[in-house]
């Protein structure tokens, strides 16, 4: 689906480029535009740029790995000296201020942190797989958002904001970019989380419902267990569907002849047409069986505690080939360490340290790497300072993110925090910079990306959000 | 709409209007050191300003602060001297040779998170340095003078001004135009409809066929299909009037409310969970839902259907069941999303109030009233102050508690018992909860005590005793006593420590909302910031509308004054309400409003293709007081209603959306129909009216760490009771675009997605609906007067009639009887079981799946 290439959807924009009438007829197309997934989604696909392609194309899909709970910024990939030298101390600092007396003590981090790769980008020795790749990564220490619980955090980094149902990440690169496979949807989600605003994290808000995430299981049920919802019949067999699915379309093109014309019928026999060609092609993509046992290896899949992630993070290779947009993959709610943050840290990065190298070790031996934006973070990272005596709370002043891939300029530690890791010191990005970013990236303006909706016009980033233009080579 | 901050601060900001003062340019700073002479350092200041300051100006804040392109974001116009000057709301933008007093200064600095310009990315250091120069230099400023910031002016939000849009102005009331076609409207509502085709020369589609027409009406009011003997009674009904006996039946069918209170849900945001960032579970909410249903039933006026919705906890009453009715209608008010976790208290009840105002706007007045909570409102006539004038009523209201749950002491939707003792049987029960972790922890001690008692640990029972007093019975305590009682005494008294420990049954309430204890006027809050505190205004309503003050009582919030406002034509927003209600009622029967965007009629939205059409319906609503279904009655017995969807070429090449009416719209079933007429024709449906679908459910609605909750479907009730769980909706209702109910809903999207697609080929809902749907044709209904069974075409034309309520074409017949043919000697070849019932199963299914079903004509 290919957005706003065709008659149709040229009619709509034509009115909002060229209309002198005024806001009337804008808001009529705008209106309209909530009809038009019709349209969207049964127009002819193509690979090539829209008319959304504002800057060159560094990446054509984006593979999202999301950490469910907020991984721990400063025993991950944020080293602090000087949090391990004051541990047990209360926390101070020129960018702690006012706050600094109820924040309570630091707790230093119990891990090696070592330079990597010819660039020297740091990592503790919880990612030694993932070590191998530093001079792929750009590391951006100084990432900060809003919302202390998950909930508000999660919708703030999937959707941009949190009072109010807006759309996904996901659903504006379909948007934007459309679809690269007619058979399949421009953006999956694997294993989502049904809390903390659950499907509202991959929706598609008021843009047209075909640019909402396709689900493939959730969070808490294995990947190996999962499947897309009535995506094949359990009762007939392909055989029988497929004169089932002649006769219906038999008695449609019937409906239709009586009908003269008809937009929604017409809308319908094409639409079953595409939803029989997707049930063939989805399994074809998710059928891990194809692939070699060397490529299973890299994963890590039939491996202990990397099978599960390992999976997902093949599906997502296998997706990214196929030319789906945008690929979520979501750990289960695992990272959200108020106790034990040592041992949950290690425990947590086991399970994906060697699947994430095996997925950019595959993107880059296939080629893809390079086209690929990969993401990797989470909601918030966690307080430098201790809880529950073991633990580290949720902070979302200053965290860590990385990407690899899709034009990024490997080897690149940008924006730095204080010196516990409580702050953004230098650089910061905020989750708006990092939307656009990623749009950027994709040759999307974040600026220009809209949609319009009950009146006006309405974007990724709202009224926020600056490029990082540092961070592509 | 979420403050935005780049734009509105200068809207919002009120500040004193610094007097512009003169200072002498810095001489060490000013460009021309030497330039002594005022007309030298004049022509060296214009010099500096035409390199250093205009083209930034005109490269960096035209497009938003200009005159010429009318941009005037927050009021300031830069392209002018006087536009600074005169300056944006929050006052002048320069104090010229004071660059520390300069709000544009402040704002290019960015120093000050709230007040940052240019909002995209600050100027270069330099540049920065150039501005404060210039301002020390006095701001010298070669552009003309002429320019006037407030000639020409047209402010989009001034309300009085904003009286000429449409929506605003009173009703109108012509006379019916004359139609040269008179023998064909029925209604006046045909007569407009038929004028307004017949000025482009175009004509009415034909009658529809009386099946049509049939099917047509028992969906749209009452969402059910009609069954077989319905369908035949109706067709042998000779009668003049056999069409209007039919629609009084259906407005007076119980399944009325089912279908047009779930309009009313979809505006109403309707949810029996949270949804946003923590997705409690609203276990009450389904009162609500019912109240609306039966409201709808039974006629409620739309002016009390309001009243009650806004200030029903504030009515007065004759019975404790009328008193708890009109509370529960107020729920209205409380079912909103919240963000409930990790935000500030404050900001939680302004976020609130923005909710609400929201939902009102768009759901009664058909404004989008949110657009001002940041700033004035950029194309509608709603000032941020009416904004606020309004959010002091929200404020003025509690919708939350706090509450214990999950173990912990949170800030929940506000509950209240119901029934005569409703308050006692509430506070026992949360009592409980505040309690429970003593309670059990005494419960345990308890039986701790009768171990110790019945080891014969007497010394340590003593000291036990004196620290747990309550856990143990005091008679058991007395060594005067047998043993055995002593032991029955404490077993007594454990017994009802345990009684005591146990989670009491969840008495009956509901979500309630009512005054705070001190109501009061609320402080516009600058750029939308609820920590940003401006000026108070008084409660009070839309300035649009009426000069009039709101005469709000001081002990009160004003609800009861905003819900009549609302339907007061004289002097409130009666004629606006009464016209959105309309155009909605005509959108629902229609299937396109005579303003499309029924959740807009402000200047963004759509201007009615049939004004006048629309003033008569919105003067008939009000002239019945407000009753719905006489206004439904109205338009389905017009000749508008029964027009076919014949497609006419020539009106397709003038009007291809169909704008006039020359034939009747298409439109899909939607889920609930669809889902209810599979479960009708499959005759599995129960038609009962239901409860709560969510009661089994945890305090969280969807899942999120252990939790595994959700929300099951396969309840055999009408689709408008199934759980409405936001972020965890049934599958048939996400996938066929039912309302989010994160928000106002009044036009579904009507999207054709795959996901729909593969829904109906292959969900185990809509193949069981099929398997039972043919066993019954099989059993029973295709069996002549003596019991044997009719011929395969004749069951063929009773699953055609079954299902599409009407009657197969010869080749319709001959291709499903050879599918079905062919398909039973595949599945007998393969040795399936029952290959018949497959074989008749896999057709409906066909049937479910065609167009002819899910589009109705």
């Amino acid at each position: 689906m290919r957005c706003h290439q065709f008659y149709k959807t040229l009619t709509r924009r034509d009115v909002l480029r060229t209309s002198a009438a005024g806001f009337a007829q804008v808001a009529l197309a705008g209106m309209l535009g909530q009809q038009a997934g019709a349209e969207d989604t049964l127009a002819p696909n193509a690979a090539g740029p829209t008319q959304w392609a504002h800057f060159p194309t560094r990446a054509k899909r984006v593979i999202f790995l999301f950490m469910w709970g907020g991984p721990s910024h400063v025993d991950l990939f944020d080293p602090k000296p000087t949090l391990n030298a004051e541990a047990g101390k209360p926390l101070a600092g020129s960018s702690v201020g006012s706050d600094a007396k109820q924040l309570g003590t630091l707790l230093g981090s119990p891990f090696k942190f070592s330079q990597h790769g010819d660039s020297g980008v740091w990592m503790s020795e919880l990612f030694p797989q993932l070590a191998r790749h530093a001079d792929q990564m750009c590391v951006i220490r100084s990432m900060h958002t809003e919302g202390n619980a998950h909930g508000e955090a999660l919708l703030r980094l999937h959707t941009g904001q949190a009072n109010l149902v807006r759309p996904s990440v996901g659903a504006w690169v379909s948007y934007g970019l459309g679809r690269e496979n007619e058979n399949l949807p421009a953006f999956i989600t694997i294993s989502p989380p049904r809390g903390h605003g659950g499907v509202q994290n991959y929706g598609s808000a008021f843009l047209p419902a075909a640019h909402q995430g396709t689900a493939i299981g959730s969070a808490e049920i294995p990947i190996a267990e999962s499947v897309v919802s009535n995506l094949g019949n359990r009762r007939l067999s392909p055989a029988l569907q497929r004169t089932q699915l002649d006769l219906i379309q038999s008695l449609n093109r019937r409906h239709l002849q009586d009908a003269t014309t008809d937009k929604q019928i017409e809308g319908l026999i094409s639409n079953y047409e595409l939803a029989y060609r997707m049930q063939s092609t989805m399994p074809q993509v998710m059928d891990l069986a194809s692939e070699t046992q060397a490529t299973k290896d890299l994963y890590g899949i039939d491996a202990k505690p990397t099978d599960n992630f390992g999976r997902q993070c093949l599906l997502a290779r296998k997706f990214a080939e196929s030319g789906v947009r945008y690929i979520q993959v979501s750990t289960d709610y695992t990272w959200d360490h108020h106790q034990k943050v040592q041992e949950g840290s290690v425990a947590e990065s086991a399970k994906v340290d060697r699947p994430i190298a095996g997925l950019l070790e595959d993107l880059r031996r296939r080629g893809l790497l390079e086209d690929t934006l990969v993401v990797w973070g989470a909601e918030f990272g966690r307080t430098p300072m201790v809880e529950n005596g073991d633990g580290r709370n949720h902070h979302p002043k200053a965290f860590t993110m990385w990407m690899a891939g899709g034009g990024v300029q490997g080897g690149l530690t940008h924006g730095s925090t204080d010196e516990f890791g409580y702050a953004p010191a230098e650089n910061p990005v905020h989750m708006h910079d990092l939307h656009a970013t990623i749009l950027y990236a994709l040759g999307l303006d974040h600026k220009r990306l809209t949609y319009r909706h009950a009146g006006r016009d309405f974007r990724l980033t709202d009224v926020y959000g600056n490029v990082v233009r540092d961070v592509f080579a | 709409m979420k403050p935005s901050l780049h734009t509105v601060v200068w809207a919002c900001l009120i500040v004193s209007v610094a007097e512009p003062v003169r200072a002498q340019p810095d001489a060490l700073e000013a460009p021309a050191a030497t330039a002594t002479t005022t007309a030298e350092s004049s022509t060296a200041g214009d010099e500096y300003f035409e390199k250093h300051i205009r083209p930034i100006l005109s490269q960096k804040c035209y497009s938003c602060h200009s005159s010429r392109a009318n941009k005037r974001e927050g009021g300031l116009v830069l392209d002018s001297r006087a536009g600074w000057r005169a300056g944006g709301d929050r006052g002048a933008a320069l104090a010229p040779g004071m660059p520390d007093e300069s709000l544009l200064i402040q704002a290019i600095r960015y120093t000050d998170e709230n007040l940052q310009m240019p909002p995209d990315e600050p100027l270069a250091p330099g540049v920065i340095r150039d501005f404060e120069r210039w301002v020390r230099m006095g701001a010298p400023d070669t552009r003309l003078e002429a320019i006037d910031h407030e000639a020409g002016m047209n402010v989009p939000s001034d309300p009085v001004a904003g009286r000429a849009h449409w929506a605003f102005r009173p009703l109108h009331r012509p006379p019916l135009p004359q139609v040269q076609a008179a023998g064909w409207p029925k209604t006046a509502s045909d007569t407009f409809v038929l004028a307004r085709l017949e000025a482009d020369d175009l004509r009415p589609a034909p009658d529809a066929d009386r099946r049509t027409l049939l099917r047509r009406t028992y969906f749209l009011l009452i969402g059910l299909p009609p069954n077989a003997q319905q369908v035949a009674a109706f067709l042998r009904d000779n009668r003049e009037d056999a069409f209007e006996r039919l629609v009084d039946q259906l407005l007076d069918s119980s399944h009325f409310g089912e279908r047009w209170g779930r309009h009313w849900l979809d505006l109403a945001r309707y949810a029996d969970s949270n949804g946003l960032d923590e997705n409690f579970l609203f276990r009450e909410a389904w009162r609500y839902r019912n109240w609306v249903i039966d409201a709808f039933n039974a006629d409620l006026p739309f002016d009390a259907f309001l009243l009650q919705q806004l200030a029903g906890d504030l009515l007065p009453y004759e019975s404790i069941e009328q008193r708890d009715r009109q509370r529960t209608a107020a729920g209205f008010l409380v079912i909103g999303p919240k963000v409930l976790l990790g935000n500030n208290p404050q900001e939680r009840v302004m976020d609130v109030a923005d909710e609400q105002l929201d939902t009102i706007g768009k759901a009664i007045l058909g404004q989008t009233l949110g657009c001002a909570r940041c700033h004035d409102h950029k194309f509608d006539p709603i000032p941020t102050a009416d904004y606020y004038a309004l959010a002091g009523i929200m404020t003025s209201t509690h919708v939350m508690q706090q509450r214990y749950m999950l173990g912990q002491q949170r800030v929940m939707e506000r509950l209240v018992g119901l029934g005569p003792d409703g308050n006692t049987a509430n506070a026992a029960y949360e009592k409980y909860w505040r309690e429970s972790k003593t309670l059990q922890a005494r419960a345990k001690q308890g039986q701790a005590a009768l171990d110790l008692l019945e080891n014969g640990k007497e010394e340590e029972l003593g000291a036990f005793a004196k620290k747990q007093a309550e856990a143990v019975a005091e008679a058991s305590l007395d060594v005067d006593r047998p043993r055995e009682e002593r032991i029955a005494m404490q077993q007594k008294h454990l017994a009802t420590l345990v009684a005591a420990a146990t989670p009491p049954s969840i008495p009956p309430r509901a979500m309630i909302p009512s005054d705070v204890e001190q109501p009061g006027d609320e402080a516009i809050r600058l750029a939308g910031q609820f920590n940003r505190p401006g000026k108070k205004v008084p409660r009070g309503f839309l300035r649009v509308v009426s000069d009039a003050p709101a005469e709000i009582p001081k002990t009160q919030s004003g609800r009861q004054e905003l819900a009549h406002w609302l339907t007061d034509v004289e002097h409130g927003a009666g004629s606006l309400a009464a016209r959105v209600l309309a155009n909605r009622v005509w959108h629902h029967l229609m299937g396109r409003g005579i303003v499309r965007t029924v959740d807009n009629l402000g200047r963004t939205g759509e201007a009615p293709s049939h004004p006048e059409l629309l003033d008569a319906l919105a003067s008939r609503l009000i002239e019945s007081d407000w009753s719905v279904k006489a206004l439904i009655r109205e338009i389905v017995l017009s000749r508008s209603f029964a027009m076919s969807s014949r497609h006419d070429e020539q009106a397709h090449a003038v009007d291809p959306e169909n704008r006039l009416l020359w034939r009747a719209h298409r439109r899909r079933l939607g889920p609930e129909a669809f889902r209810d007429a599979m479960l009708a024709a499959a005759g599995t449906l129960d038609p009962k009216p239901l409860d709560s679908t969510v009661s089994y459910l945890g305090d969280q609605a969807t899942a999120v760490g252990a939790n595994k909750n959700r929300r099951r479907t396969d309840f055999p009730c009408r689709s408008v009771y199934l759980p409405v769980i936001r972020n965890d909706l049934p599958e048939v209702f996400d996938v066929f675009d039912f309302a989010d109910p994160h928000a106002t809903t009044g036009l579904r999207p009507e999207t054709i997605v795959a996901t729909q697609g593969l829904f109906v080929l292959n969900d185990t809902s809509v193949m069981d609906a099929a398997r039972a749907t043919a066993r019954t044709l099989l059993e029973t209904s295709c069996l002549d007067e003596t019991g044997a069974t009719q011929p395969a075409s004749v069951r063929v034309e009773r699953m055609f009639e079954r299902i599409l309520h009407t009657r197969p074409t010869n080749d319709e017949r001959e291709a499903l009887l050879t599918f079905i043919r062919q398909t039973e000697d595949r599945l007998t070849a393969e040795g399936a079981e029952e290959p018949t019932v497959q074989a008749w199963t896999v057709a409906c299914h066909a049937l479910f799946a065609s167009s002819r079903f899910q589009i109705l004509d």
